[in-house]
C-alpha cells in the first residue's frame, strides 16, 4: 500500500488518532511518519523510525538461520518485518540480531535504570554501589565528611560482597 | 536573570500544561500482545487486574473497565482526556483498563505491551508522577515478576521502549515559538539530543492550537532520573525561550489584535466548531500568559481544552448528539466559564 500522505513511498506504519472525536487510522511511509511527528505505533512512544527500520533492516541477512523463538515461534524475519518483539525469550535468542538496532535506536546497549525484583543478585549489588558512590561525591561536595566516611565503608563492604559473588 | 538556565524557575504554569510518566511493563510468563489470541489477552487482564485489584490499599480505589463494553464515544472521550491511546481503542478486544477514581493514574492493559502504568499531574511535576508510577510499578512487579534481563532492563515488544521503558512527557503550550516560525528548528535540535516534540491537535507540524507534547526518546543506557532531570533542563531552556519570544510579541499590534478577536469569539459566539475552538483557546491562554486577559486562571483553560472536545462533551450531556447541538454546547460551556472577565485597567482605553 503507498502511503497516504506523499502517495510516493511504500507505506509501513500504520497511524491511529482521534480526529474530531473519531478514531481515525492512516497508513503511511517512514519518513512522512517522521515528518508529521508521529512515532510508529503510538505516537507519544514515537521512535525515529528510519532508525529503528533502518537498524533492523542493516542487521537482517535472510537464509541466515531458520532460527525460531521456542516460545513464542517468531523468526527474526518476523520482528525484523512488523518491528515488534514476540516475547520476552526473543531478546536471548535473537540477541546478535537486535543488538545492532538497539546500538542504533539508543545508543547504548546495557541498561542503567530501575531494576525488577527479579533482577539478579549481582546487578542489585552493583547499582547499590553505584548509588552509594553518587551520594558519596555529593557528600564530599557539601562537606558532609561523617557521612562521606559512613558511605565508604558501606561501599567496601558491598565491594567485598560483589567480590565474593564472583568467586561463586 | 543571567542564571535562570542553571536555576530552575518556579512556576512555569504559563507554559506546562501537565506531565506525563508511562512505564512499558510486560509479563514474563505470556507472548508480547502482538503474538497473543484473544482469550490469552483476557487471561493477561485477569490476572493484571486481580494483582492490583488484590492489594487492599488500592482495591476500592480503582475501577476495571473493559474496553470492549464501552460505546464508542465513552472509549474516545478515554483519548480526549489522556487516559488511554488512541491504539488502544482501535482494537478493544481483550483489552482493560485500571482507573485509579480521581483518574491520575491508568494501567492499560495489552496495549503495545501486557501493561503500561502511566500517571497524570497537573503542571511541571515529573519527580511526583515518577514517584506514583514507581509505587505501582513495584506493587504490581511483586505479584506478577515483570519480563527483564540484568543486561537490556525492562523487556518490551517494541525495542524502542526496552531498558526502563519509561516515557517521561510534557503537555506545553508554545504560542510565541509557534508564531515565530521557530518550532521546525527547535524540533530538529530536540530530535538530534533525544527528545520527540509533536504538535498535539491536528497535524503535528502545524497543529491547530500551539499545544505540544515534549517527550524523551532514549530507554536504554540512561537511567529515570537522568532522563527526569534531562527533560526537565531541556523543558527550562524552552520555557525561557517561549517567554523572551512571548515579550517581544506582547507589544504587537497584528498579534494582540489576534488574540482579543479571538477572545470576542469566544466571549459571543452561539456555535463553535471543535477544530476552530484548538486556535481560540490557545489564543485565550496566549492572552492570559502576556497578561492582557485576566480573571481567567489556566486550570479553567486546561479544562476547557479537554471538556469542549467532542466524545467527553457527549459523554459529560450523557447522549450522543449532532454536531451542530455539540457546537451549541461547546460554546455555551467556554461562554459560561471566562464570562465577565476583567480588562486591565492599563489597557481599558487602548
Ligand atoms: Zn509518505
Ligand atoms: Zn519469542
Amino acid at each position: 500500500m503507498l502511503c497516504q500522505s506523499c502517495e510516493k513511498r511504500q507505506a509501513t506504519t500504520h497511524i491511529k488518532t482521534i480526529v474530531n472525536g473519531e478514531l481515525k487510522e492512516f497508513m503511511l511511509c517512514p519518513e512522512c511518519a517522521g515528518k508529521l511527528g508521529y512515532g510508529s505505533f503510538f505516537s507519544s512512544f514515537g521512535p525515529d523510525l528510519d532508525r529503528l527500520y533502518g537498524g533492523f533492516m542493516d542487521s537482517y541477512t535472510p537464509q541466515v538461520t531458520g532460527k525460531r523463538c521456542p516460545f513464542c515461534g517468531s523468526s527474526f524475519e518476523d520482528i525484523a518485518n512488523s518491528g515488534r518483539v514476540g516475547c520476552a525469550r526473543c531478546y536471548e535468542i535473537f540477541e546478535d540480531e537486535l543488538m545492532p538496532s538497539l546500538q542504533r535506536i539508543h545508543g547504548r546497549t546495557t541498561h542503567t535504570g530501575k531494576l525488577a525484583a527479579s533482577a539478579g543478585e549481582a546487578v542489585k549489588v552493583q547499582s547499590e554501589i553505584d548509588a552509594c558512590r553518587r551520594e558519596l561525591e555529593n557528600a564530599i561536595k557539601t562537606q558532609e565528611f561523617e557521612k562521606a566516611a559512613r558511605l565508604r565503608d558501606k561501599i567496601r563492604e558491598l565491594e567485598k560482597k560483589a567480590a565474593e559473588q564472583g568467586e561463586e | 536573570m543571567l542564571n535562570e538556565r542553571t536555576e530552575p524557575l518556579k512556576d512555569v504554569s504559563d507554559v506546562v500544561i501537565s506531565t506525563r510518566i508511562r512505564f512499558a511493563r510486560n509479563l514474563q510468563d505470556y507472548e508480547f500482545p502482538c503474538r497473543l489470541s484473544v482469550e490469552k489477552k483476557c487471561r493477561v487482564a485477569a490476572t493484571v487486574k486481580a494483582a492490583a485489584l488484590g492489594n487492599p490499599e488500592y482495591s476500592s480505589r480503582f475501577r476495571y473497565i473493559s474496553m470492549s463494553e464501552l460505546t464508542q464515544e465513552e472509549a474516545v472521550s478515554l483519548v480526549e482526556r489522556h487516559l488511554v491511546s488512541p491504539e488502544f481503542i482501535s482494537d478493544r478486544q481483550g483489552r482493560g483498563l485500571l482507573l485509579m477514581d480521581n483518574e491520575s493514574v491508568s494501567i492499560m492493559i495489552n496495549e503495545e505491551d501486557h501493561v503500561r502504568i502511566q500517571v497524570i499531574r497537573p503542571d511541571l511535576d515529573l519527580e511526583g508522577a515518577f514517584e506514583i508510577a514507581n509505587k505501582f510499578d513495584d506493587m504490581l512487579d511483586e505479584q506478577l515478576g515483570f519480563a527483564f534481563s540484568d543486561r537490556l532492563g525492562y523487556l518490551t515488544q517494541c525495542p524502542t521502549n526496552i531498558g526502563t521503558g519509561m516515557r517521561a512527557s510534557l503537555l506545553l503550550h508554545l504560542p510565541a515559538l509557534r508564531e515565530s516560525g521557530a518550532m521546525g528548528k527547535i524540533s530538529a535540535s530536540l530530535g538530534k539530543l533525544g527528545f520527540t516534540i509533536r504538535g498535539m491537535y491536528g497535524d503535528s507540524n502545524d497543529p491547530k492550537g500551539a499545544v505540544y507534547q515534549l517527550s524523551n526518546q532514549v530507554t536504554l543506557g540512561i537511567s529515570e532520573k537522568e532522563a527526569i532531570d534531562n527533560l526537565r533542563d531541556i523543558t527550562m531552556q524552552l520555557v525561557v525561550q517561549e517567554r523572551n519570544a512571548r515579550e517581544a510579541m506582547s507589544q504587537n499590534i497584528t498579534v494582540l489584535d489576534g488574540l482579543y478577536r479571538s477572545f470576542g469569539i469566544l466571549r459571543y459566539a452561539k456555535i463553535l466548531t471543535n477544530d476552530e475552538c484548538w486556535k481560540l483557546l490557545s489564543d485565550l491562554r496566549f492572552g492570559v500568559e502576556i497578561g492582557i486577559f485576566e480573571n481567567i486562571d489556566y486550570d479553567t483553560i486546561n479544562r476547557l481544552m479537554i471538556e469542549v472536545q467532542p466524545a467527553t462533551l457527549m459523554k459529560n450531556i450523557g447522549k450522543k448528539l449532532p454536531a451542530l447541538e455539540r457546537e451549541r454546547i461547546r460554546a455555551e460551556l467556554i461562554r459560561t466559564a471566562i464570562a465577565r472577565p476583567k480588562v486591565p485597567a492599563n489597557r481599558r482605553l487602548e
